[in-house]
């Protein structure tokens, strides 16, 4: 189905940073403007599921270093860990950990919840990608 | 604390057991051993606290919102179950690496064995009931898995599904109990219960008959009481090391253990005796009867367990002080000659490769010392004096002339239940090892040392603590019996011999001289298999078969009815259910309707609105799926602006990618779907459109309903004023997300996960053509 566009390609070569980079963004700024984990991740894998219709499941496959069931591994492994030092000073699990001594540009402060929010945007990624590239490779394969 | 962590060491060592097994082959059950047998010492180091009086409490916060907290309650009786669980574990742990030498399954094995363990621990020891239901269940559960340990031959898999179901329903009605007892007395708590003396207040309550048949369904299924007996024979396809701990001592003492747990609450009507005893009556006799009529080995210990059992609850149900002390004394004698006599069994079986007793005569000759273990264990169960099972068998007698309403009659079953399991006693444990010597498909021999070393043990320790009574009695028994009986500060008079010629001792002598004639006349009842067979066959077995059968058709009736396959009927079904259910919610207070105070329409909302609403009709309307994709992608982004208009930014946004990553699916798919037609019939459309219309506007006016009352104070306040000053987030619907409500999340992410393996593996299955030869 997929046929070569010129046009596709060259401005989705372009576009991808740009992309991911936004959708990175997104996640960062999500405590505290418009954003957070869960439409990073739909941008995050929307980006990828463009780069894989302008050049082909198995380069889009290629391009991310973890596959989606991958992602979403650690995407549930980051979201639990993100629970666990609150239960080490005897709060109950998931309550937010703060680090207020440092700020940084974008997300200001370290914080468990952020590291909550990573799961998040890795499993939304995670599973789109899967059910887009699953969609994609049944189509190849019928052809 | 020290006691928590011993309890909960056993499920890590389960869980390290694959791969200790892994690294260390054949030595893995020596290694594992130590566990059961530290766990042992360090529950014999109790006693001493134990013996003069009131338990021991050990206590860890799990979830304190709902009173779930992991406290470990010890006295008396817990400590007893928790000595039989340690130490025949112990000896279970070593057996089993010789019976099941060389398989691979072996670390699984040890794994499930030990969650067993763990539980059975927890269940004996758990203060609270609800965790005491938790480590039940987990002994269901890991005994499924164990007794299904040749899962390659379907009546293993049959039995251990048979196991699951019987003590899983009675498990189910249990908590169903537990949970109105908890309620009834106001707390959860086992100590407490007892301190508090909560039999008058259950009784007072008016929950008192509910309360105790739920429990008793879920004891009497665990403890295979009749008509509940089935599965345990059943449960003989185990492998031998399983029977020997979990089909004699422990699992199926479990329900005995729940009844003299909770007898000083359900203990306090007449109705708790004339429900138990004669149930206990009828079990004893049903075992010995059904166990007469076998030739296999294990079978016949298995019937005799359940008699053993039955036993025990009419004991119990009987239920005065000398009652619940033979119980106690009978439960132990018990846990050791069979422990014992399960594993000489194996062991024959193992060595031998027979368990019939008609081809097995004089083992002795080959394998001595499972011959002299088993041969102490069988005087032991046939009531032999100076053993433990003649102690716990004379006092069972002393209880029986004791009980005053129909004494005769319980007398009767007593008797010949005893003079029918000395019968069984000679059958099971002497007749394979004396006589002459028959050679045997296997050539026999003793085997390995971890293969004898337990019914030496145990038949060892039958014959011992037969010689120190007092110790027996002021250390274990009495403390248990106290226990039982919830009085730290009863006197419980020792066990001792008999001095003198008396009605029990009498009954003893009774016993033996007919229980000899029994045996002799024994293979006229193993020959009698058309009889059995027509017994069986309107027994309590063919009933759950029935059951069992009607629940399948069931099952196939009702998901061939929903789960027809027509996705347009199943919108069909969800929109019509949604809205009665939303009728029946919402119609008793439609007093508290009032329509709210609705800001004015502005020109812009307006617009879009009627933009969504044309789309809506194109999507419906038009003959072309592509434009149809499209109509639905205007409503979609259509709502995405009314988000904004309405200062929803996150939500806008959001919708806008969902909507876009539906077009990519639609693309996806697009060239997947069969050519565009039209099925519908044009009365089908008319009914469609009703459906779909009505339940649009059900959907409106829930909204506006839901927003005009206010059954409690809503909840946005809280986030909006906390977000920034507990959250450290100005974007609240984030912090809700990552923080306020991380633990939905968290659920949500797990389902999503879930979500996206069963749509890829739908998408990747490939189905192969069936094979008509197979079917």
């Amino acid at each position: 189905m997929i046929r070569e566009s010129i046009i596709l390609n060259s401005t989705t070569r372009f576009l991808i940073t740009l992309l991911i980079m936004f959708s990175f963004y997104l996640l960062l700024r999500g405590h505290n403007l418009p954003g957070g984990g869960f439409v990073g991740g739909l941008v995050g894998g929307a980006s990828f599921a463009l780069y894989g219709i302008a050049f082909g499941v198995q380069a889009a496959r290629n391009a991310v270093f973890l596959s989606p069931p991958q992602m979403i591994g650690w995407g549930l492994i980051a979201a639990l860990l993100s629970g666990l030092p609150a239960l080490l000073s005897n709060k109950p699990f998931l309550t937010g950990w703060w680090y207020h001594e440092l700020s940084v540009p974008i997300i200001e402060k370290f914080n468990t919840p952020l590291l909550f929010d990573i799961g998040v945007y890795l499993i939304v990624a995670g599973v789109t990608l899967n059910i887009i590239f699953a969609l994609a490779e049944a189509d190849l394969q019928e052809n | 604390m020290p006691f928590t962590a011993f309890i909960l060491s056993v499920f890590f060592f389960a869980a390290c057991a694959p791969f200790i097994h892994r690294a260390l082959g054949d030595r893995t059950g020596k290694a594992l051993a130590c566990v059961p047998l530290v766990l042992f010492a360090y529950f014999a180091s109790l006693l001493p606290a134990v013996s003069d009086g009131s338990g021991l409490l050990f206590s860890i916060g799990w979830v304190p919102i709902i009173d779930l907290d992991l406290n470990f309650f010890v006295d008396g009786l817990s400590l007893l179950f928790l000595l039989i669980i340690s130490l025949i574990g112990t000896l279970v742990v070593l057996y089993a690496q010789a019976y099941l030498k060389g398989s691979a399954k072996l670390g699984r094995f040890y794994l499930a064995l030990f969650i067993f363990m763990g539980a059975m621990l927890g269940v004996v020891s758990a203060d609270n009931i609800l965790a005491l239901f938790v480590f039940w269940e987990l002994t269901s559960i890991s005994s499924y898995l164990l007794i299904g340990y040749y899962h390659e031959k379907e009546n293993s898999r049959k039995a251990a599904l048979q196991a699951l179901l019987v003590t899983g329903t009675g498990g189910i009605v249990m908590l169903a109990g537990l949970i109105l007892l908890g309620n009834a007395v106001g707390t959860y708590s086992i100590s407490e219960m007892i301190a508090m003396n909560a039999g008058s207040l259950l009784l007072e309550s008016g929950y008192y008959l509910p309360v105790l048949i739920c429990l008793l369904i879920g004891a009497f299924t665990k403890s295979a009481q009749f008509p509940f007996h089935f599965w345990l024979p059943n449960a003989m396809e185990a492998p031998a090391p399983v029977s020997s701990f979990l089909h004699s001592a422990t699992m199926v003492k479990a329900g005995v253990f729940l009844l003299a747990r909770l007898f000083p609450i359900l203990a306090v009507d007449p109705l708790w005796f004339w429900i138990v005893t004669p149930v206990g009556a009828m079990t004893l006799l049903t075992g010995v009867w059904l166990g007469m009529g076998q030739s296999d080995l294990k079978k016949i210990l298995a019937y005799t367990t359940v008699a053993v059992l039955g036993t025990l609850v009419m004991l119990l149900g009987i239920g005065t002080e000398l009652a619940v002390k033979a119980a106690m004394a009978y439960l132990l004698a018990h846990a050791l000659y069979k422990g014992a006599l399960f594993m000489a069994s194996g062991a024959v079986d193992h060595e031998s490769g027979c368990r019939e007793v008609e081809l097995l005569s004089g083992l002795r000759k080959v394998m001595p010392k499972t011959a002299i273990g088993a041969g102490l264990a069988a005087l032991s169960m046939c009531g032999i004096p100076l053993l433990l099972g003649f102690l716990g068998k004379e006092y069972f007698y002393k209880a029986i002339l004791e009980a005053e309403i129909w004494g005769m009659l319980w007398l009767v079953v007593a008797v010949g239940g005893s003079v029918l399991m000395f019968a069984l006693a000679v059958t099971a444990g002497i007749r394979p090892y004396w006589g002459r010597y028959i050679e045997t498909p296997k050539h026999a021999h003793d085997g390995p040392w971890t293969l004898w070393i337990g019914p030496i043990v145990l038949g060892g320790l039958g014959l011992a603590l037969a010689f120190i009574p007092g110790w027996v009695s002021n250390g274990i028994i009495g403390p248990a019996t106290r226990g039982v009986i919830g009085d730290p500060l009863l006197e419980v008079a020792p066990l001792v011999y008999p001095k003198y010629i008396d009605q029990a001792l009498l009954l003893s002598i009774l016993t033996v001289i007919l229980g000899i004639v029994v045996f002799l006349l024994g293979k006229q009842f193993r020959g009698a298999k058309s009889l059995y067979q027509r017994l069986a066959a309107v027994g309590p077995e063919a009933i759950y078969f029935a059951k069992l059968k009607g629940m399948l058709a069931t099952a196939s009736w009702q998901t061939h009815l929903f789960q027809h396959g027509r996705l347009r009927y199943y919108v069909m079904t969800i929109a019509l259910f949604a809205m009665a259910l939303i009728a029946l919610a919402a119609y008793p207070a439609r007093h508290l309707f009032e329509l709210p105070a609705l800001t004015p329409i502005g020109i812009p909302e307006m617009m879009v609105c009627i933009v969504i609403i044309g789309a809506t009709f194109l999507a419906v309307m038009v003959k072309s799926r592509l434009a149809a994709i499209a109509a639905l992608g205007v409503v979609g982004l259509g709502i995405a602006l009314l988000f904004l208009i309405f200062s929803a930014i996150d939500l806008a946004l959001t919708q806008v990618l969902v909507e876009t990553l539906a077009v990519i699916l639609f693309v996806l798919a697009f060239f997947r779907l069969p050519k565009f037609t039209t099925f519908s019939k044009p009365w089908t459309i008319v009914r469609d459109t009703l459906i779909a219309t009505v339940f649009g506007i059900f959907m409106g006016g829930l909204a506006l309903f839901a927003y005009g009352t206010n059954f409690f104070d809503p909840i946005s306040s809280y986030f909006a004023e906390f977000s920034y000053t507990e959250a450290y987030g100005r974007n609240v619907v984030n912090v809700i997300l990552v923080d306020f409500r991380a633990i939905d999340t968290l659920g949500e992410l797990v389902v999503l996960a879930i979500a996206a393996v069963g749509v890829f593996a739908l998408l990747k299955l490939v189905i192969k053509p069936v094979d008509k030869e197979n079917k």
